[in-house]
């Protein structure tokens, strides 16, 4: 019976919804990533440069 | 304060492991592409076929070389970048051991003709078991328990690639290897036709974007800036790019499948995403590139960097040339030529090789603690690969595109110009030559690369030196200001209270959060991948109209199905698709196009995705069993130009019909409908094997080596499934009910068993014709 139910429901519309997922979550990321401050994106793009401990990062 | 140390000695583990498999893969590269030249060099030799070589290649090449290379990758900078040792040890080198005992067990197997023959998803299901266990069980556990004891607060972008590696892999391998286990090393999956092809390109594109692509992305965003001495270009860039690649990726498989049965809707689908995927990808291309801004006078003097800006390079070609092979009209006129070999090594050779080259002459002064010994055979390394590259793709792009041409070319009358088939490969067969030295100098690259680094090896210190680093744990919590609940701009000003709340959510403090915390992190990039990969697996398996019935499709006979096992076991699927397009030209050469509905029977589908020999969609019929039986012994006895090998161990080869029965259960189990074949499967298939060998011998045969004929051998049963391929949608169940009177149908075995005459032995008569 569920088997039924399933086949039953109309999947053609989810290119359409799979397509608006990724845009949203697109322009989440994009609005994201400007809001990164300057300073936080040169410090986290410096990480691998530094192999010393410099206590526990916490910042 | 706690004390730790880095261990070093798992990378130095992997990165030698990476360059003796990267030797073995590349030669082993050759001698395939040799074969394809002299397809007689190992004849009579069956492990060494190039329908089995040619997976142990791409296997060694994906998972032995780039594999370990990734593993010694992230070895040393998850270390680096967490400010923590590996959590366990043990499972460190379990991971190493298992890798490797895995890599032996494909080397061994796939010559042997074990395999499931699913691209890149060969070896059978006691591997594929140890796969996870190692990759999941060991090595994934061991990252994340690092992750979640590190000591750097923030998840450097490298980390968040090598998370995605490590999920997605473990999500596709395991869907993608759901079978039937019959035996110790023979297995049916569990998809059929249509479906079994989505899973198995769902799979196969995301081994290349979660195997070949985000691991070494991640070893690009730490390796190339530690060697150009420079920060990443924009690690704004670097997140975008990331959560794109996530997204997208795992939509694009099905643009392998176009034009195929595979329903309309998937395939645009998959070229939509894959369209959309060069944006990504070349961010990715961009940052790496620009992180060399202001160091470019350093790339004239390291071979490293060189290295670097030629994988990097690649990079960005290979991910313009997906995306447009991805373009319907594109890949009609590319789909099963050479152009997609070439495309793929652009990639494995140039994107891969150069990028696990540079990282491992960086590497080598580092792990064995003394100077590289020879910085000129490196850059010489890197010339020699260089041009060796070039050698490589640029015959088989010409060849690929020629091949394309040709296979459509009709002329003014609407005939096909090439009709047989083999004037299409005879045509393209010194650009094989060509590849052959550029494979060659490919080789000749690694070869001086294992040199250096064995001398390198040799003058290490009698003792490695291992820094202890002090430092204490991280706090629990983060010392992480929240932003101010409204910001002191806008915390007086006459708005309304909804437009502040906007104001903090948009300074996004709770995605700096989630960069902080690697489990919630995990979980949001598997919800990427599956919720994405849901929504097209779902609709194809659920949809009844995906896959139309055909009423006169059957389940293959006893003996068929046997035949269809050895058709597997061969890794015939390497030259021969068994996929009809709807294009004239195809329907021209070969016949009726491909139905989904005809394929409800296969597993694993067999469609293929190159085209060395002429596609067999249709064969049952075409041929005779005789000319069939000469084919496998000698090819060119029938067809002067063929390149394919000699098959002559099949004629040789005793067939055990009593394990024909598990095969049948396990059928029936997937969906056939057998009857009386559950009971007495071995008997019935001896009986088809006896009507198959009569008709050889009625027709001479066998001729070239005077034997008896015997009919319990594997060339009969494979001679039995070909001669059933593609004939069931031509019969009609009125058809069938006729033909009683006239003797069986194609693939149907008289009911009075009986009554078939005894055709144990027989004189073979050299003067019968023999072209059938």
């Amino acid at each position: 019976m569920l088997k039924d139910v399933i086949r039953s429901v109309d999947y053609s519309d989810c290119a359409e919804i799979a397509l608006a997922m990724f845009v949203v979550a697109f322009a989440m990321m994009v609005f994201a990533v400007l809001r990164l401050s300057r300073k936080s994106a040169d410090r986290f793009a410096s990480i691998p440069l530094s192999d010393q401990v410099k206590d526990p990062r916490d910042e | 304060m706690e004390s730790f140390s880095y261990d070093d000695d798992i990378s130095r583990k992997f990165a030698v492991a990476t360059i003796v498999w990267g030797l073995i893969a590349t030669i082993a590269g050759l001698v395939v592409a040799l074969l394809l030249v002299l397809p007689k060099a190992f004849v009579g030799l069956e492990w060494l076929t190039f329908g089995r070589l040619r997976p142990l290649h791409t296997n060694a090449a994906i998972f032995a070389f780039a594999g370990n290379g990734i593993f010694a990758a992230i070895y040393y900078s998850t270390q680096r970048l967490c400010k923590a040792r590996m959590w366990s040890d043990v499972l460190s080198r379990l991971h190493f051991w298992g890798w490797q005992l895995i890599i032996v067990a494909a080397a061994v197997t796939l010559p042997l003709g074990i395999t499931q023959s699913r691209e890149y998803a060969e070896l059978e299901w006691p591997i594929d078991l140890a796969i996870a266990v190692v990759w999941l069980g060991f090595f994934g556990v061991n990252f994340f328990m690092t992750l979640i004891k590190r000591r750097e607060r923030h998840l450097y972008v490298a980390l968040w690639f090598y998370i995605a590696t490590i999920v997605t892999v473990t999500v596709l391998h395991v869907f993608n290897n759901l079978v039937v286990p019959i035996a110790a090393f023979k297995s049916y999956s569990v998809y059929a036709g249509v479906q079994d092809a989505f899973m198995q390109w769902w799979y196969g594109h995301n081994a290349v974007a979660f195997f070949l692509t985000t691991p070494f992305l991640g070893l690009m965003y730490y390796f190339l800036p530690k060697a150009a001495n420079r920060p990443v270009f924009s690690y704004k860039l670097s997140i975008l790019h990331f959560w794109s690649l996530v997204f997208i990726y795992i939509w694009a498989g099905p643009h392998h499948l176009h034009y195929t049965a595979l329903p309309e809707w998937a395939s645009s689908l998959g070229m939509l995403f894959s369209v959309m995927l060069w944006m990504p990808s070349w961010g990715g291309m961009i940052n790496g590139l620009l992180t060399l801004r202001g160091a470019w006078q350093k790339v004239a003097v390291d071979p490293v960097l060189k290295f670097f800006v030629v994988g990097v390079t690649f990079y960005g070609m290979s991910t313009f040339e997906g995306p447009m092979l991805s373009v319907k009209s594109v890949n009609a006129l590319s789909h099963y030529t050479d152009w997609t070999i070439a495309h793929v090594h652009s990639g494995a050779l140039g994107w891969n090789g150069m990028m696990t080259f540079g990282m491992l002459y960086w590497l080598a002064p580092r792990l064995f603690q003394t100077k590289l010994w020879s910085v000129k055979a490196a850059t010489l390394h890197f010339w020699i690969s260089t041009i060796g590259i070039l050698m490589y793709i640029v015959p088989i792009y010409i060849a690929g595109l020629t091949q394309g041409l040709m296979w459509r070319a009709m002329d003014e009358t609407g005939q096909l110009v090439y009709p047989d088939f083999v004037e299409t490969i005879s045509s393209i067969a010194p650009m094989w030559w060509l590849r052959v030295v550029g494979g060659a100098l490919f080789v000749a690259g690694v070869v001086l690369m294992v040199v250096n680094y064995f001398m390198t090896w040799l003058s290490r210190p009698s003792a490695y030196e291992v820094p202890v680093y002090q430092a204490p744990r991280l706090a629990k919590q983060a010392d992480y200001r929240e932003p101010a609940e409204v910001s002191e701009a806008i915390k007086d000003a006459p708005m309304l209270e909804a437009a502040k709340k906007l104001d903090t959510w948009s300074r996004m403090g709770w995605h700096r959060r989630w960069e902080r915390l690697p489990v919630r992190f995990t979980i949001l990039v598997t919800l990427a991948v599956v919720i994405a990969s849901l929504f097209e697996i779902i609709p194809t398996f659920l949809i009844r109209s995906n896959v139309p019935t055909i009423a006169t499709v059957q389940p293959y006979t006893p003996l068929e199905l046997a035949g269809r096992d050895i058709f597997v076991a061969e890794g015939c699927y390497n030259c021969h698709s068994q996929m009809i397009r709807p294009m004239v030209a195809e329907t021209k050469r070969y016949g009726e196009y491909s139905k989904p509905g005809e394929f409800v029977y296969d597993h694993p589908f067999q469609w293929g995705s190159r085209r060395i020999g002429p596609d067999l969609a249709r064969e049952g019929g075409k041929q005779s069993n005789l000319w069939h039986w000469l084919h496998l012994e000698d090819p060119q006895s029938v067809n002067e130009a063929s390149v394919m090998p000699s098959y002559v161990h099949l004629l040789d080869t005793a067939i055990d019909f009593d394990k024909i029965s598990d095969r049948v259960w396990a059928a029936h189990m997937l969906g056939a409908e057998y009857d009386k074949e559950l009971t007495n499967a071995p008997e019935i298939a001896r009986k088809q094997a006896e009507l198959v060998a009569a008709d050889i011998v009625s027709q001479g045969g066998p001729i070239k080596r005077g034997e008896l004929m015997t009919y319990d051998t594997q060339a009969v049963a494979l001679i039995a499934y070909l001669q059933r391929i593609g004939t069931d949608i031509f019969a009609t169940p009125e058809a069938d009910e006729s033909s009683e009177t006239d003797g069986p149908a194609p693939g149907e075995v008289p009911e009075d068993v009986d009554a078939i005459p005894e055709v144990a032995a027989g004189q073979a008569d050299p003067q019968s014709d023999a072209t059938g």
